[in-house]
């Protein structure tokens, strides 16, 4: 059976017993939300982002959700972005959360995160951290990205 | 024993949601799952226009 839909499961995440008879191979129907560190401050927007933050705020900001014309940014998907140097490198780590643990998008999402933030000048490598806490609901839409849903034929 | 599939639940309202487009709040809800599992289908019967719904 093709592997497509292979469960990778995060370093962050302890795997659960969730009585699925053979998960390789079969779309297994039950995720979990796993508590982590908490945001307070969420969505971030990058709202007095400067230098190389700046342009990775402005990238993420140009990447729309596979499935609908809002920015990731403006659908309240990014909860911090740090530029840092590390061991020579300059590193932008990305605080992001996907709107369900088992969306179908998040490797097509993240790949495509990961080769913009790393084309940003300045940027040696990209490291995106998923987090789920809190847990991404409505309320983090900006008023931006409400506006471009309705757009799209969404109620919100 | 394998659970339900969470995507045959869902929540929100039968009726209601404002329409996307003209606003009204005359609305119906067809089904309660639309192309993905965030969202469910509505129909406006003032604007006579279908419209998905973010659950």
């Amino acid at each position: 059976m093709s592997n497509a839909y292979d469960t990778d499961i995060p370093d962050s995440v302890d795997p659960v017993d969730d009585d699925c008879v053979e998960p390789a191979g079969e779309a297994c129907v039950y995720t979990e939300y796993v508590e982590g560190e908490a945001y307070d401050d969420v969505p971030a927007t990058g709202e007095g982002a400067e230098g190389v933050e700046r342009d990775v705020w402005d990238t993420l900001y140009g990447i729309e959700d596979p499935e609908m014309p809002v920015s990731i940014v403006d659908l309240g998907l990014i909860y911090g972005v740090s530029v840092d140097a590390d061991d020579g490198e300059t590193v932008a780590t990305v605080d992001m959360t996907l709107t369900y643990s088992g969306c179908p998008a998040r490797d097509m999402l993240q790949d495509q995160m990961r080769e913009a933030v790393e084309a940003v000048d300045g940027v040696d490598r990209a490291d995106l951290r998923l987090v789920w806490s809190p847990e991404w609901n409505l309320e983090l839409v900006t008023e931006q990205g409400k506006q471009d849903l309705r757009e799209f034929g969404l109620s919100i | 024993m394998r659970r339900a599939d969470p995507s045959v639940t869902t929540s929100g309202d039968l009726e209601g949601a404002e329409c996307p487009y003209c606003g009204s709040e005359n609305t119906v809800r067809d089904h309660p799952k639309g192309p993905s599992l965030c969202r469910s289908m509505h129909y406006c019967n003032d604007c006579e226009q279908p419209f998905e719904r973010f659950e």
